[in-house]
């Protein structure tokens, strides 16, 4: 009797671990939009290297003979957040600062521009061949009974919960309460005033791209973990969903980040368990429009005030 | 006052060496079950190091390169009697007629692929001049134009296959149904503003894609539809043989068959379309309706306070912006004989895109050459095989940056007030 | 129309074929153009097909080329999409080649077909499974892989015949390939009287397909066939591993290649796989092998030997017709057989190999495998 619940339990849990990963790389989009209202879309690109640079850490310590598991994530997290960081720094620097305060389409062009680049760097220097990678964190825990259906949580997909919660712990905590964080939020409501005031926009920004790129960065690893397979166009994909996930939350809003790719993880997952894996994406879009007719901005975006 | 920025340069280094460092440095292998790793060869990292190199002295000597730039001539610009020249209707009426004269005999001189590759190029002239309306003229950022030109390519294909519907009889049935999806998808969406818009009109691209992709009892799926036949010209087939109660053009004019003939036949068949398409819009833009919708993208508040209907104003926009892709689309189908949801992804919207936007939005000119920039590039690119996709996308990021306001940006005549 | 214009015109036609033929009167090299995805998410399989066209023009040329002449390799970029696979067509007449060995992605072959079939451009594609390209009554289409058509019912018949499971679940990858197969599988165990309690496609390039394996979970699935390719069925075992689905796999050859064990570890051992024979595990092979290895390159994809085969073909024909005429090329294919790395070939009137058997292999974790036979 209780089956249908556990398979409801079960897709949940399989959709919240998407949507995790979603929300880490949404992050990235909603706040560069949030201060200089630009859809990066270079930056699935940015995930996709995280995710090359992980396991190329990953396989160096294990030829190294290097292989307990706390140093091998400690480095493969370190490394592709500071590789990652340069990445999204040197993409603000080279593809968009000289584009600042024009039409806001020409950097988006730009950005379409750069992803095509960066996916064929990678393709180029790395092969088009997918690359897998046995599981390093195996097992789980089954909820439910043992006759019969049983919903079963890994402890993979624990690590992505709680590496998520942390990092967006950590990254609301620094928006809140640092003194760069408060730069950040003030370059959102008025780049030109922040200005004036003497805080040097041009680094906030760049901080900016480098925090979501290091975030991206989380999500590569995690996924690189998890699913085991990377190739260089993986980053579209994740890129566009992530993309819809910030919008769906209100693009700007952080929270509202996290909650978009949530809900857009859960809604592909129910989908697929009640409905059918053809249809989820018809359905994650179709959602999507439905909540912007209702909320023209996203869940928890702010409205826009039309100024004359 | 000259210096050397030392610590700018060591940065620049070092953001170099962790942008090169691993991912080009290193490459993994997957050998066998395992995964495996194998250091660059020589020649990758000589040219690792010679980027670390040049970033570093580049950044090091910064103050000595602005100073030599600044010394550079500027490059000389148009002269003035040119521009006062091109303001002029008679010039630019023969400007225009030498243009289509030449696309006119083109294909009698240059040879098959490059007739096929400007067949091509018109396709998107086309894509660029209607999706221009709707992102360069009212302003709205449509990121899924793709679907209506798949509409308008499976309209046609459709009805070829189920019921042996003509090339003609399927273009206007093809631009009427692109419509009715434009004006269906534009009323409820219309409410919505700038990027929120944009990312609707994106998941309604993809979304027509998998239906067309999932109905496989209608659209036969992912195996596409083939054997589309090609246009005829009043009923004159550009095939070997006839088929059944219809002539060939070969044994129509009495001259031995030539597969030629066919393709030049496509290209001007699409001349012929991107013409019409330039004429309804010029039209369009000289109405009520084409000035509402630059007003309406300069400032929306100003033409709601003028009376103006922004959502009718935005939605003929939008229908109409379909309506042409819904053209191409049949064009389409009939030079391919053979459509799968395959040609209608993102990416391709994206590239119409970056025609509109590169071309110099609103500018029907710049859209034209912008098509073909974005088509023969790659083309051209062909020499450099496997570099061919990566020039590509460097070259969107440098056109950008080098001409943000597109190659031509379109000019209005207006006046200035001096203050 | 009068004789007069009748002659100028004719005239004019022939002045203009003439000038086309000049093109491909190059003295003692014959080019041939192979086509497929070089960039783009399919150029791994690209890759597969251009390193085993390359070896065989590489031997074939070490060997003395063909009546004298040298062959000559041109890649042509498809990218795997329709639009660009037809101008690569046109470019191809364009540049005076006359044999194609490509395309790669069906949907990219059958419309460039259309153009090679017009202007009498001969083709063999080493990869491309579609039955509809072979079934259009085409003279100068080839290939030298199997159809789906094929594949299918020798794997829905060792299903119903030897498996006999319980509950059967169908999932494909909703790409031309992965469903024609899947559909293929779905109506033969069906008509050995199975009931197929699942039948889904899912997106190729997802990464994420643990709600579909609850759902196979639930309805108690013991059996499972995917249409599709390596890198998806690879995460479904792994993720099925993980949430516990005891159920046997089973593919096509398109999931049959070391990667997959790569990628499910553990999880593809006992993995059910119809193939054609392992070329690369053939002993006669292991020269043309130990030359791959010996350029790095890797001899296990399902396309490198059907290329190799490919580029062998057409050369042979070409010298058992004496000509580069492609008319005469093709007849002298239809009627002759080739011994070539992938077994005997001959062809049938339709351009399909007349005898091409898939075997039913059980795959083990590391990467190997045994064959069931019948």
């Amino acid at each position: 009797m209780t089956e249908p619940l556990y398979y409801f339990i079960q897709q949940l849990l399989n959709g919240l671990t998407v949507g995790s990963t979603y929300a880490l790389i949404a992050i990235g989009y909603t706040m560069v939009y949030g201060i200089i209202g630009m859809i990066n879309f270079a930056h699935g690109e940015v995930y996709m290297i995280g995710s090359y640079i992980a396991f190329i850490v990953l396989a160096a310590l294990a030829l190294l003979g290097l292989d307990s598991l706390a140093l091998m994530l400690i480095g493969a997290f370190a490394i592709s957040m500071i590789v990652t960081s340069a990445y999204g720094f040197s993409i603000e620097r080279v593809a968009y600062r000289p584009l600042r305060g024009g039409n806001r389409l020409i950097p988006l062009i730009s950005a379409i521009g750069m992803s095509i680049f960066l996916q064929n760097v990678v393709r180029l220097a790395q092969g088009s061949r997918d690359i897998a990678m046995p599981s390093l964190i195996t097992g789980g825990w089954s909820i439910g009974p043992e006759e019969g259906f049983h919903a079963t949580l890994s402890y993979m997909q624990l690590v992505i919960f709680i590496v998520t919660f942390i990092t967006m712990t950590a990254l609301t905590l620094f928006i809140s309460r640092s003194r760069m964080g408060r730069a950040c939020r003030a370059c959102a409501e008025d780049i030109k005033m922040t200005n004036l005031l003497g805080i040097n926009t041009n680094n906030v920004i760049a901080l900016t791209f480098v925090i979501g790129a290091a975030l991206a960065a989380v999500a590569g690893v995690l996924l690189s973990l998890y699913y085991g397979v990377i190739n260089p166009y993986i980053g579209f994909m994740a890129g566009l969903k992530a993309f819809t996930a910030a919008v769906l939350g209100g693009i700007g809003s952080i929270p509202g980040a996290v909650l978009g790719g949530l809900l857009l993880g859960v809604t592909e997952a129910i989908t697929a368990g009640y409905f059918s894996t053809e249809y989820k994406d018809v359905v994650a879009f179709s959602l999507l429009i439905l909540i912007l007719l209702f909320r023209p901005t996203g869940i928890l975006g702010r409205p826009e005030v039309e100024k004359v | 006052m000259k210096r050397l920025h030392f610590k700018a340069a060591l940065l620049s280094l070092a953001v170099v060496v962790a942008l090169t460092g691993l991912l080009l440095g290193v490459r993994l292998e997957q050998q066998g079950t395992s995964l495996s790793l194998s250091g660059a060869t020589p020649d990758v990292l000589w040219k690792m190091a010679g980027a670390g190199l040049f970033i570093f002295l580049f950044n090091l000597l910064r103050d000595w390169i602005d100073a030599a730039r600044g010394r550079l001539p500027a490059l000389p610009g148009v002269p003035g009697g040119i521009s006062q020249l091109s303001e002029l209707v008679a010039v630019r009426r023969l400007f225009w007629c030498f243009v289509i004269a030449a696309a006119i005999v083109f294909p009698f001189f240059a040879n098959r692929g490059a007739i096929d590759l400007a067949t091509l190029v018109l396709i998107y002239v086309m894509l660029g001049l209607g999706l221009n309306i709707v992102v360069g003229l009212a302003g709205l950022l449509d990121l899924g134009y793709v679907g209506f030109y798949a509409v308008g390519a499976y309209s046609y294909a459709l009805l070829a296959m189920y019921f042996q519907v003509g090339f003609w009889t399927g273009l206007v049935a093809a631009g009427a149904l692109a419509a009715l999806f434009g004006f269906l998808l534009g009323f409820p969406v219309l409410r919505l503003r700038g990027d929120y818009l944009a990312i609707v009109t994106l998941g309604f691209g993809e979304i027509i894609r998998i239906l067309l992709n999932n109905m496989t009892w209608l659209t036969n799926g992912p195996n596409g539809i083939g054997g589309i036949d090609k246009p005829t010209l009043f009923g004159l087939e550009f095939n070997r043989r006839a088929a059944e109660g219809a002539q060939t053009f070969h044994e129509f004019f009495g001259i031995a068959f030539n597969t030629n003939h066919r393709v030049m036949f496509l290209y001007l068949l699409a001349l012929a379309l991107v013409l019409a398409t330039l004429f309804v819009i010029n039209r369009l833009l000289r109405m009520p309706l084409g000035r509402a919708w630059e007003a309406m993208r300069e400032d929306e508040i100003a033409c709601r306070a003028l009376g103006l209907n922004p959502t009718h104003i935005k939605l003929t926009a939008f229908t109409i912006g379909a309506t042409f892709a819904g053209f191409a689309g049949c064009f389409f189908a009939a030079r391919q004989g053979f459509i799968s949801p395959e040609s209608f992804t993102f990416i391709e919207s994206a590239i119409i895109l970056a025609i509109v936007v590169l071309g110099g939005m609103g500018s029907q000119l710049g859209v034209i050459l912008a098509a073909i920039v974005m088509t023969v590039l790659p083309e051209l690119a062909r020499e450099f095989n496997e570099y061919r996709m990566l020039l590509f996308g460097l070259l969107m990021v440098v056109m950008m940056i080098w001409r943000p306001q597109g190659l031509l940006p379109m000019k209005r005549p207006h006046l200035e007030l001096r203050t | 129309m009068n004789k007069a214009t009748k002659h100028v015109s004719k005239l004019f036609a022939a002045m203009a074929l003439a000038g086309m033929a000049s093109y491909s009167v190059a003295a003692d090299t014959i080019k041939i153009a192979m086509a497929g995805p070089v960039t783009g998410a399919v150029a791994q399989y690209g890759d597969m097909q251009f390193i085993g066209a390359k070896m065989a023009i590489e031997q074939i040329n070490k060997a003395g080329g063909v009546n004298g002449a040298q062959l000559e390799g041109v890649v042509y970029d498809d990218a795997c999409d329709p639009k660009q696979a037809v101008a690569v067509a046109n470019k191809i007449v364009n540049d005076g080649v006359q044999f194609v060995v490509g395309h790669l992605c069906s949907s990219s072959t059958q419309p460039a077909s259309d153009i090679y079939e017009d202007e009498g451009i001969l083709m063999i594609t080493a990869a491309s499974t579609s039955p509809e390209i072979t079934a259009r009554g085409y003279q100068l289409v080839f290939r030298t892989i199997g159809l789906d058509s094929l594949q299918g019912p020798t794997a829905g018949k060792y299903i119903a015949e030897q498996v006999k499971p319980k509950n059967i679940a169908v999932v494909h990858d909703k790409q031309q390939y992965g469903e024609g197969i899947a559909t293929a599988v779905k109506q033969t165990v069906e008509a050995a009287g199975y009931k197929v309690a699942l039948f889904e496609g899912v997106t190729a390039g997802d990464k994420d397909f643990s709600a579909l394996i609850a759902k196979l979970k639930r309805q108690n699935v013991d059996f499972v066939y995917y249409g599709g390719y390596h890198p998806e069925l690879g995460l479904i075992l792994r993720q099925a591993k993980e949430q516990g689905l005891n159920a046997k796999f089973m593919g096509p050859e398109g999931v049959g290649n070391a990667d997959i064990s790569a990628i499910a570890g553990e999880a593809s051992e006992g993995m059910l796989v119809t193939l054609p024979k392992a070329f690369d595990e053939d002993p006669k092979n292991a020269h043309l092998v130990e030359a791959f290895k010996a350029k790095k390159e890797d001899p296990s994809g399902p396309f490198v030997f059907p290329a190799y085969a490919a580029v062998q073909v057409i050369a042979e024909g070409i010298q058992k017709a004496g000509s580069t005429d492609t008319d005469k090329v093709a007849e002298a294919i239809r009627s002759t057989s080739f011994d070539t790395p992938t077994g005997t070939l001959a062809f049938d009137e339709k351009g399909d190999l007349k005898d091409f058997s898939f075997v039913v292999y059980q795959w083990h974790a590391n990467g190997t495998k045994t064959a069931l036979g019948e």
